[in-house]
Order: structure tokens, then sequence, then C-alpha cells
């Protein structure tokens, strides 16, 4: 316990705060548009659905660690070290998801409870993604092909999900309760990858 | 003794005239195959080829009309845009990343110059789609019954704005040396077209890649008023512009890239506010002529005696309607039988492809309204026009048709068809072959009763022959103002109808 607690001050400079820091201020950009105009408002859902990927798009990065072959020896193990980075920057994130959705006019503003479960999966998932490219890659920086594979995903999933499964409902549409089931199902899948994949396995993968 | 040397030790590096131009291409060969391959990039090609292929034929059947043909081919290639931004921005970092920037530095390759390879690359691209937008258009524009004329402007928007949105990535791979920017930049890019898509009013909306009308409307291609041309001056000015500026940035400050990048500026500019010039007075004339006077403008064909107007382009078209319009006949009795009809091509193009605006009823006897589009759904529309008119003598008075002769009308319409029942389904406006429903016509709609409709279920289930013979057997009582369904079933044999007999 007091490894970890000597650890905070170390991991806490590897994290790319720069990174988080600008998909952050993108996504406050994103989120301060719903109050330029009517037709914003009427867009607010998908404004702060595209702040949510903006985020999620800086949190793929959490995991970068131009030094993980060099700390893969030290004796606190990986799980420790993946979850304490993830500590460090849940106040972060709650943070600056208090600040997006006060962005967004009162009246507008979606349902908090169900867009903050949206938001919550979308970002378990992209932490997931790289803790899952950590697991089953040698690369140092997973951010940059998760990022790939997250914009990728999400315009997927935008022009092709079926509608039985429909996860990016608007508001009025009734299937926006069953949407929600969905989207906690999703973050459920989400946090066990990330789980999973954040144990370190016990012998790496030789490549002949 | 002294030795001589015989030649004096010469440079190895040999400066062949344009080595370094054949080691850009050589660049630029690999990095377009890299581009190409990277698995976005891929996965947006087959997105785009498998929504293209899928879509193909679904929108305007065999009978496009190529006009609006070429609009259909800009939206979708903005996915391949976003891929090659994504995959160009990592590709102009990858040195960086692997730490292998100084390695290059020794090479005969200036970072400008490799710059202007990937933008190279970013050409590849960009043909690639214009090879898939060629494909897509050119399957339009062979089926035998295209009409219209496509615009190659229009065409080049795609291309266009692959090569736009890939240069962006390059500079932005040139200003920002950070793997997150290029992410963030896609996700603007996908929200905010939607919202500006939104909130744009007329000039603005031109300065956006691909400009989508509001309006489904086929007009002939002289009235659409589309600024295309400078739409994609503006758009390959643009692209020029970033490419050019990437490559300053990058350290090529040639005069010739200088003067090149400020040439592209001008030639944005030209475009940029040439397109926002608005409609020139001409083309509210013309339009306001089109749409009140069609018939200055138009040419006539004379087919069996009956008259078919169109619009110069839908020239081939008479021969379809004249078809339809001799079928609906020949299902009807007494003089409507022979009744020759004068179809008329309309349009509303006062308010361009902005908005759709419903045609009145003609008052002129005899003559038919006709749409610009064909096939599908519109053919029995047609048809239930002509039939109309063949039976109530004008389309003013077709259109308040409220009794028993929806019929016999709606027999013309439908009874001639392969499946008439499809047909009766395509034709009313919620799909149903049971109940009552509004019926489509170029013009204003019709409104079938439930027992109306159950009259002419009960008519269409019988052979072709008999129910034809019975309706011109008893044509003109069929035929009279205010005769009831229930007075039609019995004059048709058929059983009397239990539904609701009231128009609303």
């Amino acid at each position: 316990m007091f490894l970890n607690r000597q650890l905070v001050l170390p991991v806490h400079r590897t994290v790319p705060w720069r990174g988080i820091g600008a998909a952050g201020a993108a996504g406050l950009l994103l989120a301060a548009l719903t109050r330029t105009g009517e037709t914003a408002e009427r867009l607010s859902l998908y404004l702060l659905r595209a702040a949510i990927l903006a985020f999620a798009v800086g949190l793929a990065f959490l995991l970068d660690d131009p030094a993980r072959h060099t700390t893969s020896t030290v004796p606190t193990r990986r799980p420790v070290r993946v979850a304490l980075r993830t500590v460090l920057v849940v106040p972060a994130a709650a943070a600056w998801w208090t600040v997006a959705l006060l962005l967004v006019p009162p009246e507008v503003r979606p349902p908090v409870a169900d867009i903050t479960l949206e938001a919550g999966a979308a970002f378990v998932l992209a932490v997931a993604g790289a803790a899952a490219a950590v697991r089953f890659s040698e690369v140092t920086r997973p951010g940059r092909p998760v990022t790939g594979a997250l914009l990728t995903t999400a315009v997927l999933a935008m022009l092709f999900w079926p509608g039985r499964w429909a996860l990016f409902v608007p508001v009025e549409d009734e299937r926006w309760a069953a949407a929600h089931e969905r989207w906690g199902l999703v973050l459920g899948g989400a946090v066990l990858l990330g789980v999973v994949c954040a144990i370190e396995p016990l012998r790496r993968r030789v490549r002949l | 003794m002294t030795t001589l040397v015989e030649k004096p030790v010469t440079s190895a590096i040999r400066n062949a005239p344009g080595g370094s131009f054949k080691a850009v291409l050589a660049l630029a060969l690999f990095e377009s195959r890299r581009l190409l391959t990277r698995i976005p990039v891929l996965l947006a090609f087959a997105v785009y080829l498998g929504w293209t292929l899928w879509r193909a034929g679904k929108a305007w059947g065999d009978y496009p009309a190529l006009q609006d043909a070429d609009r259909a081919t800009q939206s979708a290639p903005m996915l391949v845009g976003l891929a090659v931004l994504l995959s160009v921005n990592q590709a102009a970092l990858r040195s960086r990343r692997h730490g292998t920037e100084r390695h290059f530095a020794v090479l005969v390759l200036p970072q400008w110059r490799r710059t202007a390879a990937h933008g190279l690359s970013v050409v590849a691209a960009a043909l690639l789609t214009a090879v898939c937008v060629a494909g897509q258009f050119g399957r339009e524009a062979l089926r035998p019954a295209a009409i219209g004329h496509g615009s190659v402007s229009e065409l080049l928007v795609g291309p266009l704005t692959v090569l736009l949105f890939g240069t962006a990535g390059l500079l932005l791979a040139g200003l920002v040396r950070s793997a997150i920017a290029a992410p963030l930049l896609v996700v603007f890019g996908l929200f905010l077209f939607a919202f500006f898509w939104g909130t744009s009013d007329d000039a603005t909306r031109w300065l956006l890649p691909a400009v989508v009308e509001a309006s489904s409307n086929t007009l002939p291609s002289d009235l659409m008023g589309r600024p295309a041309a400078w739409h994609a001056l503006y758009l390959a000015g643009l692209a020029l512009l970033l490419g050019l500026v990437a490559i300053l940035v990058a350290g090529g400050r040639k005069p010739v890239v200088m003067a090149g990048a400020a040439g592209a500026l001008a030639m944005t500019l030209v475009g940029g506010v040439a397109q926002s010039a608005g409609e020139s007075p001409g083309l509210v004339k013309a339009r306001e002529r089109a749409t009140l006077h069609p018939e200055q403008v138009q040419t006539c064909l004379r087919r069996d005696g009956s008259t078919y107007c169109a619009f110069p382009e839908w020239g081939p078209r008479g021969a379809d309607w004249a078809g339809v319009v001799d079928r609906v006949r020949s299902l009807a009795g007494g003089s409507a039988h022979e009744q020759d009809l004068v179809v008329r091509q309309r349009i509303d193009a006062r308010y361009g492809l902005s908005g759709d605006a419903a045609l009145a009823p003609l008052e002129r006897p005899h003559e038919v309204t006709v749409g610009t589009q064909w096939g599908g759904n519109r053919v029995p529309e047609f048809a239930a026009a002509a039939a109309g008119v063949l039976i109530a003598g004008d389309e003013k008075a077709a259109n308040s048709i409220c009794d028993g002769r929806i019929v016999p009308l709606m027999w013309l319409a439908v009874g001639w068809e392969s499946d008439p029942l499809d047909a009766l389904r395509r034709v009313r406006l919620d799909d149903s072959v049971t109940g009552s429903a509004y019926v489509l016509q170029p013009t204003h709609g019709l409104y079938m009763t439930e027992a109306q409709t159950e009259v002419l279920r009960a008519l269409l289930d019988l052979p072709r022959d008999e129910a034809g013979a019975r309706v011109k057997d008893h044509w003109g009582e069929l035929t009279a103002p205010k005769v009831t369904a229930a007075r039609a079933a019995e004059l048709l044999d058929l059983p009397a109808p239990e539904g609701e007999d009231k128009c609303s």
C-alpha cells in the first residue's frame, strides 16, 4: 500500500494530461455550441454525444507509456498501475463531464442519468480498448491505433447498428429506455473487457 | 618519384537532373500504396462501395435523371475523406513517432519534399474516389431510359472532398505534431457538418464541400441554378491551398510553391465569392416561364391522336407516357375509349430546389399533368390522373370526384398493370389495399372510401377480360356523377359493399 502511495506522483507524471486536456477542450467547445442558437439547441443531444466522443478520443491515450518495457519488471503489477492511472483520471473526467452538462441549456439537456450512462460507457470502452491493445501487443503507445478503432466503430455503429438494438436514439423516441438498458450492457461489457485486459500475461508472446 | 593521381576524387553523390523529383515520385508511390491499405481507408472504401452498390437503382429505378444522379455521388465520399484525413496525418507523423526523423535528414529528400509525396498520396486516394464516382454515375447514365445532362463540376465534388480532407490532415500534421489532433478534427468533421447543414443559410451553405438540396424535385438542368462550376473551383483551390501551405510549413519556401499558394488562394476566393452570388434575374425569369407558361419552352410529340408535351430533355419519355395512356384508354368504354388527351409536363421551378410546391390541377379539357420523375410509383399516379381526365373531362373536375366514379377510375388506373393490387398499394398514400385512403396524383390527390375500395377489390379479383367487359358494358352509368359505390357494385354484378361510403 505504501508502495502504491509512492507511485502516485510518478504515474501522475506519465499520464498524457496534455492530450486529455486537448480532447477535453475540444469536447467543451462542442458542448458550448449548444448555446449558439435555436438550431443548435435542437441538436444538443448530438453535440453532447460528439463531445463525449471527443473526450473518449483523449482517454484512449490514457495508457500510453513510452517506458512500458522498462517498468514491466517493477514489483507493482500492471493491474495496479492501470488502476492507478484510471483513478487519477476519474476526477478529471467527472469534472469535465459536469462542466459539459452545465454548458448545455437546462431546457434542452437530455436526461442526465441516461446521457451520463452513455458517456460512461464510451469512456470505459476507450480505456478498455487501450488496455486490450496493451494486453495483446507490445506497443508502448496504444492511443493512436485505439482512437482509429474508436472512431471507426463510432461511425460504423451510427450508420449500420441494427434498429432492433438501437443505441443512438433521440430523447423523444419510445426506445430511449430500452436503448439505455443496452448502454448499461455496453458499459458492463467494457468494464469486464478492461478488467480482463489489465491483467499482465505471464509470458510475453514471442514472435518468431 | 612522384605518384600521379590519375583522377581527382569526386563526390559520390551524383546530382542527376530531376533526381529528387524521381525520389519524390517513388516515395509518393510507396505512400499511396500504404495510405490505400490502411484499415480505416479500406473500411471506408468498403462501406462507400457497399452503400453505393446497395443504393444503386433504388433511388430512380430504371428512369434516372442525370442532373440528379450527379449530385447523388457527393455525400458518401466524405466518409472516405475522413478516413484519408486520419491516415495521412498518421503517415506524415510516422517518422517522428518512430524517432527516425534524424535518419531522414541525411537523405536526398528534405522534409518538405516528403510532405509533397504525402500530398501526392492523397491525390491517389482522390483519383480512386473519382473512379468510384465515375462508375456510379456511368451506371446510371448507361441505363437506356436515362434522360437529362450530368455536370462534370458536380461529379468532381466527391474526389475534391477527399483531396480537401486529405490535405487538411497533412497540414494539421505540419502544424500540430501530436497524434490526437487528427482524431479530434474527425470528430468535429463528423458532427459540425450536420450542425452547419442545419443552421446555414443560402450563401454560407456553399462553403461546405457537398451541398445537399432540401427538395427531391427534378428540374430541367438549365433551371437548377446550382453554381456547381464555381463550387468545384472553390473546393479545388481550397484543397490546393491547404496542400501548398503544408509544404510551406514543412520548409519548402520556394518561389514556385509560394506562387502556387497565392494562386490557390485566388482560386478559392474567386470560387467562394462567385458561388454565393445568388440566382441571376435571367434564371428567375426562366424558372417563372417554365412554371407558368411551359408551352413556350416545350416540344410536343403526337401519337395516336394524343399530344405529349415535354421539356426538351424529357423528349424520349413521350413514348413511355403514350404507352400508359394507350393502356388506360383501352380499358375505358364509351367515348372515353377514343378520347384524345394532351399530356403536359409541368414543374414548379419558382423555388428552385429549395422547396416542393404542389401543382394546381389544370382546367383545360382533356389535359393531363405529368411530372418530371418516372418509374415506380410515378406510373400508377400518372395513370390515375389520365383515367380521371378521361372520366371527368378535365383535371380540376377529376380531382374533386368523390363518388362511385372512383371505381371505374381506379380500374382504368391499375387494371392494365401486370400486378394490379401492387400498383393499387403503391398509388395509395398509406400503402394499403383495404379501407379508405388518399390516392396520389401528379397534382392534387383523390380520396377512396372504404366501400369504393371493396368494390374495386372485388372487380380486380375477377378475370381481367371479364372485369373489363363488365366495366365497358355499363360505362355510361358507372361514370355518371353522383353514382354510389353500392350502385356501382350492382351495375358490375358484384357483392354490395359493407364499408363506409362517405368522402371526407
